[in-house]
């Protein structure tokens, strides 16, 4: 995949993830309401391909109106990614250079592999994740589980166990499938299931549209690396 | 503005690195700004079961959900320090909450308060602690029209 068309796809997927979730802020309260329609606006913008440059400008400065509203993200990780993705993707139009346009795609695909790699090494240096019982207390004690059918997935620590391990491994992993194409894809899919996992246990349905939005990005950075 | 941005510019990706306390907020309806709350409601509980259907539509829209991890958020921030923006905010959704779900309000409730207990598990013991109970809030600003 080359850099243009990776920005591009990019770019519909970051697209898709923002008018999602203004259309949740539209729902909202004001006044991150009125905002949400105009960022949904210009998210349509984006996926149209119209000026991205001046419409990534445009996100950005209500990504940061969003951030002194709520003090903080407003949906955790998500929100930390949607503004990475979006600052990366304008770094890439206004770069003087190539090769500085591709240090910042390349640090969008560092932050992309690499929250996956820390997130799983976290988990293996604690004790509570290795047995399992930290899983255990995400399901038993935390507010994440949508319904209390989920919540009781966690009276079973073989399961707990297994699905840690799983997680785990898959995290830890992940930064090697960049030495291959066809690995790299293949982690890419079970990443989007894990995402997509994450969405129905625990309602975190931001993270399985923004985290794909990078996704062309490490294709694209996947090729670049090997071809050097 | 900084301060804010930075944690996003270089993030860390320490999802669940410990499970630390977790937030549960339960409300009450008050009829003068001083009394103590008779008996305490489950602030969004869940439902039993979500079918496949439900699900897959909550994946394209879920801002009812999302709204409530915010609220955790600022729950757990509230476990850490105090802060006015942070119970105004919890105060706000749950107004929003009582009028938008059309909740049954006696004539003489004028007020409504909440209070956010931690749940975490101790060795083998899982504890519930009250941390906070907000100031109360005055329902007729908001849901005069929902009066029964």
């Amino acid at each position: 995949m080359n850099l243009e068309s990776a920005v591009r796809i990019s770019e519909m997927i970051l697209a898709f993830a923002v008018a999602q979730q203004s259309l949740e802020h539209i729902r909202s309260l004001h006044p991150e309401k009125n905002v949400g329609v105009i960022r949904l606006l210009l998210a349509l913008f984006l996926m149209a391909g119209f000026f991205p440059v001046f419409v990534e400008a445009g996100l950005l400065v209500i990504a940061c109106w969003y951030l002194y509203r709520f003090q903080g993200p407003y949906n955790g990780g998500s929100d930390a990614m949607t503004i990475l993705v979006l600052l990366c993707l304008f770094l890439s139009h206004v770069a003087p250079t190539r090769f500085w346009q591709e240090i910042a795609l390349g640090y969008l695909a560092f932050q992309l592999s690499f929250s996956y790699f820390q997130s799983g090494y976290i988990k293996i240096i604690n004790a509570d994740w290795r047995s399992g019982h930290a899983l255990q207390d995400v399901f038993n004690i935390t507010a994440y589980p949508l319904s209390n059918s989920i919540r009781q997935w966690g009276q079973s620590l073989r399961l707990m166990f297994a699905m840690s391990w799983i997680v785990i491994v898959f995290e830890l992993l992940f930064p090697l499938a960049i030495l291959n194409y066809y690995a790299l894809l293949v982690a890419l899919i079970i990443a989007a299931i894990f995402h997509l996992a994450n969405a129905c246990l625990f309602g975190l349905n931001r993270f399985f549209w923004i985290w794909p939005s990078a996704y062309p990005i490490i294709l694209w950075f996947q090729g670049r690396l090997i071809a050097s | 503005m900084l301060k804010l941005l930075l944690p996003i510019l270089f993030p860390s990706w320490r999802f669940f690195s410990s499970i630390g306390p977790s937030p549960r907020i339960h409300y009450a309806f008050l009829k003068h700004e001083d009394d103590h709350p008779e008996s305490w409601n489950e602030f969004r509980p869940k439902p039993e079961k979500i079918s496949f259907k439900q699900s897959m539509c909550n994946l394209f829209h879920n801002p009812t959900w999302n709204e409530t991890l915010y609220i955790n958020t600022c729950a757990e921030r509230l476990f850490e320090s105090y802060s006015e923006m942070r119970e105004r905010e919890i105060m706000r959704r749950l107004l929003n909450f009582i009028s938008a779900n059309k909740i049954a309000i006696k004539p003489d409730w004028k007020y409504v308060v909440y209070r956010i207990s931690a749940i975490m598990r101790e060795g083998q013991v899982v504890t519930q602690q009250v941390t906070f109970i907000s100031k109360p809030g005055m329902i007729s600003s908001i849901v005069d029209k929902d009066m029964v």
